[in-house]
């Protein structure tokens, strides 16, 4: 072998290493990946997603590594991932599953007027898409950041895939940091928002739910979505069954997987999944960034907007809703919920709202999903 | 004389790519008469069918992003979801003196008034779930009731 020979094998080799083709700009995403597991561990915020999804934007920012793209016609490893769980939309389908099968709705069906506080906390996703088409988002775009206010990271992920694929890792990225920052965004805007009289208002206890009406619930419900709107049916129906092999009380192991195992293996995909999505020639644009900025916004008008249609529902109602539950409208199940108790255990120490909270927090599950159809209508 | 007849056989027969005029970005089919311009609106006619016309629009914006064709009763609606500054290419049917063009401009009309049906949507949503919920409620929970009477009175 030449001298020349030699060289040439080393350089060759040499190509083929992440170094000789590394980029300064993958360092800043190696920054943002460790910060979001830096804020999983280390400060606890949504660590399920979070971890995962720090460690897919840290592990897809090297140079030449085979994770998110197609090598000898077959899709890479994180590719198949996000393929079969992100494009074909099965994941957040799937942790609808897993949720419904979590949540007692009981609080709900005791206090149904508590669904309008639902509707209500969706105010933000609509003022924001006005913002964000003001900046130069395309219609799309605007809807899908828009929905990061509706606190809901499955109907976020959703939809973004559905109408602005593009910008799948920067909303989910948005949303779930959002929510795990609810204890911090909401208390100053719901002392704002009300005054002591208000914060001090105490609501009847909630009337005994029967098994009977938690079983019709999620059929009801199902049927009413299914026939209003339609295009959010693989969400809500979902979401439905999973609540309706809780309450039937004869599949316990099906309520289990689903609850358990199921919901942990697709948190793992979806987090990777959306992480990998997250590259630097894809990130480091003005976009994500004005997301993360406007998705605070996005989060304090919902807030706003659930707390107004409290207090514009105590204008008709002879039994007062304290207004602090109406921030519980933003779909951050179960911290909305506790946050509102907080507050109202702040003003008057035997003022117990989580349970009264509830029942808006899961009718904003329900509200931040029919808006989401709402935007899909628009577009298809 | 010889490019008149150059001009004219290319209109013939590449219609889609010799329209020089665009309005708010939007092509304008070549051939058609102006009935109505302003700096929103644009309303042409021609005496082309509508199919020919939407086979010049489809031609035209092919490469276009984000663009919508909605086929309607009485017309094809094209719509812009993305953000140039045209918003709509309304293509009429079934005229017997032509077919009717009209572009409009985006406008914060249109956003703002389906950002308020559908924020309203979600409302009417929701209260078709609570009324739902309070008549099972009340049915489910008076037959509960007569259920626990009956097995206290037996």
């Amino acid at each position: 072998m030449t001298a020349n020979e030699i060289m040439d094998l080393l350089y060759g080799t040499l190509r083929t290493t992440g170094i000789y083709n590394f980029q300064w700009n993958l360092v800043i995403m190696w920054g943002v990946g460790c910060l979001f597991i830096y804020l999983a561990i280390a400060k606890k915020y949504e660590p399920l997603l979070l971890l995962p999804i720090g460690f897919g934007i840290f592990i897809v920012n090297f140079p030449l590594v085979p994770l998110m793209g197609y090598s000898h016609g077959h899709a890479q490893l994180l590719q198949v991932f996000y393929h079969y769980g992100l494009e074909w939309e099965v994941i957040p389908c799937i942790i609808f599953l897993g949720l419904g099968a979590m949540t007692d709705f009981g609080p709900l069906i005791a206090n149904p007027k508590t669904l309008l506080i639902g509707a209500g906390a969706q105010l933000g996703v609509f003022i924001t898409f006005t913002g964000t088409v003001l900046v130069g988002f395309t219609l799309k775009e605007a809807a899908s950041v828009s929905i990061i206010g509706g606190a809901d990271g499955p109907t976020t992920i959703y939809l973004t895939q559905h109408l602005a694929p593009q910008l799948l890792g920067a909303n989910a990225l948005a949303a779930y940091s959002y929510m795990a920052m609810v204890p911090l965004i909401q208390p100053p805007i719901m002392r704002m928002m009300t005054n002591e009289k208000e914060r001090k208002i105490r609501m009847r206890q909630l009337r005994p739910v029967s098994r009977q009406e938690k079983i019709l619930f999620p059929l009801v419900t199902a049927g009413i979505i299914a026939l209003l709107v339609p295009s959010v049916i693989p969400l809500m129906g979902m979401f439905m069954l999973g609540n309706l092999m809780k309450e039937s009380g004869v599949v316990a192991r099906l309520t289990d997987s689903a609850q358990g195992s199921l919901m942990n293996i697709v948190t793992i995909f979806l987090g990777i999944s959306v992480g990998a999505t997250m590259h630097a020639d894809k990130f480091l644009s003005w976009k994500p960034l004005f997301i993360f900025s406007l998705g605070l916004v996005d989060f304090a008008v919902c807030t706003i907007g659930g707390i107004v249609t409290a207090k514009v529902m105590n204008l008709f109602l002879e039994e007062k809703i304290n207004p602090l539950i109406g921030s519980a409208g933003v779909s951050a199940v179960p911290m909305a919920a506790r946050v509102s108790q907080m507050q109202g255990l702040r003003y008057d120490k035997g003022n117990h709202l989580l349970m009264h909270a509830v029942g808006p927090n899961l009718a904003g599950v329900i509200g931040s999903a029919a808006a989401a159809g709402m935007f899909i209508a628009m577009f298809d | 004389m010889k490019i008149m007849i150059l001009f004219v056989s290319l209109l013939f027969f590449f219609p889609g790519s010799t329209y020089a005029e665009k309005f708010l970005d939007a092509p304008v089919l070549p051939l058609g008469s102006v009935t109505q311009k302003t700096d929103a609106r644009l309303e042409m006619k021609t005496s082309q069918s509508h199919d020919e016309v939407l086979s010049f629009y489809r031609e035209a914006l092919k490469d276009a992003k984000d663009i919508k064709f909605r086929n309607w009763k009485d017309a094809t609606y094209i719509e812009d979801d993305g953000n140039k500054p045209w918003h709509s290419i309304t293509v009429s049917k079934g005229g017997e003196t032509g077919t009717e063009i009209t572009i409009v401009k985006d406008n914060w009309t249109w956003i703002i008034g389906t950002l308020l049906l559908r924020y309203v949507g979600v409302f009417m949503v929701l209260m078709v779930l609570f009324l739902g919920m309070s008549l099972s409620g009340k049915i489910i929970s008076r037959s509960v009731q007569k259920m626990d009477s009956k097995k206290a009175a037996g």
